[in-house]
């Protein structure tokens, strides 16, 4: 594979489409920024791309409710080409207002093999407003999670006012015991938060904080990897800055940041299938 | 036949809004309310089939998941039902999107007539509930009667088969547009017309006016088009483009300043080239950074090679005080509009806000439209869902009580743009009209929308009379006209783009027609939100979220398929021309035709008497105050102070980290808490460059001289961009003036002269400040009638002016955001410094503010010695010295060690006696002074040598060291201990009055 090709959905109110396609540049892949109705119209087709990153944003105002607008359009108009996407094997990540979407269009949690169906909610925080704060993330590392791979904790920001993960008992089971629950909000010392606010902001069932489908193929989440791209990003910086000074260290700035590897797994699963 | 589908969560799960609303009842009316549960309700005043509407419930107004829906009334407990909804004529983005959605998913469209209306049905539940409390929730916290309707029912008023039933607040018009002609037969005749139709024409201004309709050449050319007397439309355009805000009357105005100590008298000729734009086209010429300013919606510095950054600032207090949320939104949105319609076009890249309000807990005699409570509430929702969903960071802002902002309230909303240096080879910042290229507006539809602002709120409401004078901004809309834009500035589309802002078209067609020298309109062509507009309304309807754009006819098609594919309307209303003349038709019928040099000749310049009597003058002296005992307590308490306390909740409903290029975040520190002194961002992402973003409001100072208040904000926003490693030598400014009325009238405005020499003071500081520091001044804008009428107790009104207050924003470029620093202290062992010199300067100090007084001694800046401590600082963090550097701001060195302590989570013991000091030797003095020019820096100890070297000869010191354990304790002169207390102890008296908002 000598180039993974990034699609990159943007238009209608998403916001986060520039820093996404960065991210993705960053992992090594090449990234374009999408207008949903480029793709609907056809000017673009998803068999040119190995990975569709439905973004954040507020599209079409989160107005009767996050992501649904989009996931009736995109359901409505392509819905079987974004099926047949990830029936080829390609990867879908969907993140914050993507999750949203996504999980409105039923490509989550994908029970069944079925692509269709609204069985989980994201939906309004506890907390009963917009939060923008760092949140600490425990990966499951018995998930088949492609995009979560090696990473055992990470932090990263959450930026939502609907990003409360919800669904029925049965469900809710039915994900831990698949797996398919990829990552938790976790307290400070990576141990359960157990729904306690703010480390849980939103007041997810059993900390949720995002799942995949069960290849693992199709990663759906709340806080936004792409927003640590750069050592800068992370609250901490400057103190580790400082530490790493008086330890007499470098601080790695090329290295990649923990955001940075989500999507260096989806562009290496891509490369090496 | 309409239909209404009502929407709630299912009955099992948590209804966090209703949770919020019974937790504000009981907070702020002390009313128990049990439980609230909520029911969005959307009526579709559509012709659907059953079969459709079965279709729209499932697959887009319900989650299966987490909700549940019905064609008629859900049956949610209650005792009490509060339904509120939207006049006639109010934006409802909800009913917009509804309908989008609709016709997406089923395939149709709607017609003209055809609409969806969103309201909300609040089900109530509570003991012993009577009425007036669900009125009281109803009028003070659900509904605001400018914008909103609503309806009380009790169980036995509520009919369960009918419900609320359907109400449809659409606007009916009936009404034949019609351009009428003004007599113009003497100058009482025109005032006349002109009060009478709320033209607001200046009486100053009439006889020019006159003279101009009267000339005849000017009869001859217009007989030609039909026209004799001027129209409507022609005089409004007069009007808005003659206004204070458009025009900037106060500011261009003759100044006769007396000072009434010295006897000496100045005139001064226009405040705004004198002082502002004189220094910056002189700093213009020595700052090759400057790009663009004076001219053009926003200023320009260069960013790098290949980028230039705009910035520019606003202010939306009126609307804001009359409907807090839609102004506040309104607003936000609205300045997004003046970086987009900069040089070709600019991206969004960051905002920020200042809201000046009463103090949230007043419960004095005056009641103002809005509570300052439910006021702060408000705006700060409004500025977060206009930044969020615009997808821009909003990493910086303040917020500032006082009682003179009862009379009127202060938004500050400020917005910074970025733009490729260069377009298809041409230069992105500049920008001109020439004739035959077409007059394109983008973007929202016309409306009867702020039409002659708020004088509309006194007329009468009929139930279909459009509510349209206070806006609730589109932050949606404006996002894909955003997108939709840049796209075609990236093409070279665009000639030429400005934004509909005040006066709409008016405006952005007036001045975007002086390019091209003249223009022809097309009026009916102006797409209409309902019709039965006049042309005179189409022409200045003040309607969000529109952008007038010149476009080559040639390149025109692919302008509309971009649009298209964005979804954003686009129009053709006209072209430019090089007639010299402003003609608009409607309907192939001439109703304007005025030349379009008659703006910028012979109008009367304002006058203003200005008399200055200094505060000794005005009986201001220095208290008669004895050293407190007690600093544990004081610092405690001072800590807890609405102005100095943590504001955690507003930060953090704000998207401060959206476009991915966050460096330093408005709230620092180990625990994430602390406001940061600046913010730095990275809008470029692949390049290791940033800009430092900072702004400064401290308008008690005016009590005393708005002189010294002037040069301390100025200071302040300069030093906060130095404490985070902004570069002293690239440093921007945006001035934001809002002052009360300064037309002296001697009943109604007595000080008037003395609230102009105020004035005239300051703008003579921001010119000093600005020559001394080398702050161009990127930005500025003015506005001038801070001043509100309130009822008190026995039926009487209260005049209440806002102090004089100045928002000065800042912005610098930083070479490598690596060397960025916090202010939060970082390690035991590290030396704290005292940078700079304090003096016995606690007049207008929150320390006096504390025990109500005042005092004299006001703050004062000495830009020479200042700067020296600035380079000093900004090479040692340059030199990577520094570990934290924070300014010393309103509270003091007190307090603010306090902050530094605070953010590292760890003690500190500091020897106040060794800072550097003239006249000042008190510990009270030492501890909460609030001299300028002042840094706290922690260093570590290896970097000692290497600090102080940099800082030889200059007045500063160590004071102390960082601890391990979370004592703070200060020892004050003679080695006296003054404070004694924990980190803990500091952070839960800073974060108890408001910390537990969310």
């Amino acid at each position: 594979m000598s180039e993974v090709r990034v699609l990159v959905l943007a238009g209608y109110g998403l916001n986060c489409d520039y820093e996404t396609a960065y991210a993705f540049e960053l992992a090594g892949a090449k990234a374009v920024r999408v207008h949903m109705n480029s793709l609907i119209d056809g000017t673009i087709k998803p068999e040119d791309f190995h990975i569709m990153a439905f973004v954040g944003g507020f599209g079409w105002g989160d107005d009767h409710g996050a992501g649904v607008v989009q996931a009736v359009k995109l359901k409505t108009k392509i819905g079987n080409k974004i099926i047949d996407f990830i029936g080829n094997g390609n990867l879908v990540i969907g993140i914050c207002n993507g999750f949203q979407a996504i999980v409105n269009m039923g490509l989550l949690p994908g029970f069944d093999n079925n692509y269709t169906v609204r069985s989980v909610a994201l939906t309004f925080n506890d907390c009963g407003n917009f939060r923008n704060d760092w949140v600490y993330l425990k990966v499951n590392a018995a998930s088949p999670c492609v995009f979560t791979k090696g990473i055992d904790n990470i932090e990263l920001p959450v930026r939502h006012g609907e990003g409360k993960f919800y669904s029925d008992e049965a469900t809710i089971r039915r994900l831990v015991e698949n797996n398919q629950v990829a990552i938790q909000y976790a307290l400070p010392d990576w141990s359960e938060a157990g729904g306690k606010f703010p480390y849980n902001p939103n007041g997810s069932i059993r900390d949720i904080a995002g799942i995949c489908d069960l290849s693992g193929r199709v990663f759906g989440l709340m806080p936004h990897p792409e927003a640590y791209n750069h050592f800068t990003n992370h609250p901490d910086w400057t103190r580790r800055k400082e530490e790493a000074k008086r330890s007499g260290k470098d601080i790695h700035l090329s290295e990649p940041t923990a955001g940075t590897r989500i999507f260096k797994n989806a562009v290496n699963y891509i490369k090496r299938r | 036949m309409p239909h209404r589908l009502e929407i709630a969560l299912k009955p099992d799960m948590f209804d966090a809004e209703g949770e919020g609303i019974r937790h504000k009842a009981k907070d702020y009316f002390w009313i128990e309310l049990s439980k609230v549960r909520t029911v969005s309700i959307i009526t579709i005043d559509a012709a659907l089939t059953d079969d459709q509407l079965k279709i729209i419930q499932s697959a887009v107004f319900t989650n299966p998941v987490t909700q549940i829906s019905s064609y008629n009334p859900l049956p949610v407990e209650f005792d009490w039902i509060i339904w509120v909804g939207y006049r006639p004529g109010v934006k409802d983005n909800p009913g917009s999107t509804a309908v989008e959605a609709i016709e997406d998913i089923l395939g149709i469209s709607f017609s003209n007539e055809e609409a969806v209306y969103t309201s909300k049905r609040f089900c109530v539940s509570g003991r012993n509930l009577v009425r007036q409390d669900i009125e009281k929730i109803a009028s003070e916290l659900l509904a605001n009667d400018i914008i909103q309707q609503w309806r009380i029912y009790s169980k036995k008023d509520w009919d369960s088969s009918t419900g609320i039933g359907y109400i449809i607040p659409k606007v009916i018009l009936n009404h034949v547009p019609t351009v009428s002609s003004v007599s113009i037969e003497n100058d009482e005749a025109l005032k006349k017309i002109s009060d009478q139709r709320n033209l607001a024409l200046n009486p100053n201004d009439i006889p020019t006016i006159r003279s101009y309709f009267l000339r005849q050449d000017v009869l001859a050319k217009r007989a030609q088009v039909g026209l004799s007397e001027p129209t409507d439309i022609e005089l409004e355009y007069i009007s808005q483009a003659r206004s204070d805000h458009c025009n900037h009357n106060t500011f261009r105005g003759l100044f006769r300043y007396k000072d009434l100590e010295t006897g000496h008298l100045e005139t001064v000729d226009n405040l705004f080239r004198t002082y502002i734009e004189v220094p910056t086209l002189y700093l213009k010429d020595r700052k090759p950074w400057v790009v663009s300013v004076l001219w053009d919606n926003a200023g320009a510095g260069i960013f790098d090679e290949r980028h230039y950054y705009v910035i520019t600032g606003e202010t939306h207090n009126s609307p804001s005080n009359m409907e807090a949320y839609g102004g506040a939104i309104t607003g936000i949105v609205g300045v997004y509009r003046d970086p987009l319609g900069t040089g070709k076009g600019s991206k969004l890249i960051m905002g920020s806000y200042g809201f000046c309000v009463g103090y949230r807990d007043y419960d004095g005699p005056l009641t103002p439209h809005l509570h300052p409570r439910r006021l702060l509430d408000g705006v700060i929702e409004g500025v977060r869902d206009g930044g969020n969903k615009s997808g821009i960071p909003t990493p910086f802002g303040q917020v500032l009580f006082h009682d003179g902002y009862m009379g009127k309230c202060l938004v500050f909303v400020t917005a910074l743009g970025i733009m490729p240096s260069i377009i298809r080879g041409e230069p992105a910042d500049q920008k001109k009209t020439s004739p035959g290229e077409l007059v394109v507006m983008c973007g929202g539809r016309v409306g009867k929308d702020g039409i002659h602002g708020v004088t509309a709120s006194s007329e009468v409401f009929s139930e279909n009379t459009p509510a349209g004078h206070v806006q609730i901004g589109d932050p949606y809309t404006q996002k894909k006209m955003h997108d939709f834009l840049l796209e075609a500035r990236d093409e070279g589309l665009i000639m030429f783009i400005t934004d509909n802002g005040g006066g709409g078209l008016s405006s952005s067609i007036g001045e975007s027609a002086r390019y091209s020298n003249g223009c022809e309109i097309e009026l009916e062509k102006v797409p209409l939100k309902y019709e039965g507009l006049d042309q005179w309304e189409i022409w200045v309807s003040e309607s969000q979220e529109r952008m007038t754009v010149a476009v080559r006819p040639e390149k025109l098609g692919r302008f509309l398929e971009l649009s298209e594919k964005h979804a954003v309307e686009s129009t053709v209303i006209g072209r430019y021309t090089d007639s010299g003349k402003i003609h608009i038709k409607y309907d192939n019928k001439t109703c304007a035709y005025v030349d379009l040099d008659l703006l910028s000749a012979g109008f009367p310049q304002w006058e203003f008497d200005a008399v200055w009597q200094p505060p000794e003058g005005r009986g201001l002296f220095e208290p008669v105050l004895k050293e407190p005992r007690d600093y544990n307590k004081l610092l405690l308490d001072l800590l807890s102070r609405p102005n100095v306390c943590s504001k955690e909740w507003i930060c953090r409903q704000y998207d401060h980290e959206v476009q991915g290029g966050s460096v330093i975040k408005p709230l620092v520190g180990i625990n994430r808490d602390m406001n940061s002194d600046a913010a730095v961002i990275r809008p470029v992402l692949d390049s290791k460059k940033g800009l430092a973003f900072s702004q400064a409001l401290m308008p008690h100072y005016s009590s005393i001289d708005a002189y010294h208040m002037t040069s301390c904000t100025i200071d302040e926003a300069f030093r906060r961009l130095l404490c985070v490693g902004g570069d002293p030598e690239h440093v921007g400014g945006v001035d934001n003036f809002c002052w009360p009325s300064i037309q002296y009238h001697p009943v109604n405005n007595p000080d008037g002269q003395f609230k102009a020499a105020q004035l005239v003071r300051s703008c003579r500081a921001l010119s000093e400040m600005c020559l001394a520091y080398k702050i161009p001044l990127l930005s500025g804008k003015d506005s001038m009638y801070v001043d509100g009428h309130l009822p008190g107790r026995y039926g009487e009104t209260h005049k209440v002016s806002a102090l004089e207050t100045l928002q000065f924003s800042s912005i610098s470029v930083i070479n490598d955001v690596h060397k960025c620093v916090t202010m939060d202290s970082k390690m035991p062992g590290d030396l704290i410094y005292v940078l700079g010199t304090t003096r016995n300067e606690l007049g207008a100090s929150e320390y006096y503010e504390h025990f109500g007084y005042i005092g004299l001694n006001v703050p004062k800046v000495f830009p020479d010695q200042f700067m020296k401590i600035y380079k000093a600082l900004g090479d040692a963090i340059d030199k990577g010295l520094v570990a934290s550097a924070h300014g010393i701001y309103r509270g003091g060195l007190g307090v603010h060690l306090a902050m530094v302590a605070m953010g590292g989570n760890l003690g500190m013991k500091v020897d106040i006696g060794l800072v550097p000091a003239e006249a000042a030797t008190r510990g009270d003095v030492l501890l909460f002074s609030e001299s300028a020019g002042r840094i706290i820096a922690s260093i570590a100890p290896e970097n000692k040598k290497d600090f102080e070297n940099l800082f030889f000869g200059l007045p500063f010191a160590c004071v102390g060291t960082v601890l391990e354990s979370k004592d703070f304790i200060v020892d004050g002169p003679q080695g006296r201990n003054l404070v004694s207390v924990s980190v803990d102890d500091l952070r839960n008296a800073w974060k108890k009055p408001l910390g537990d908002l969310i």
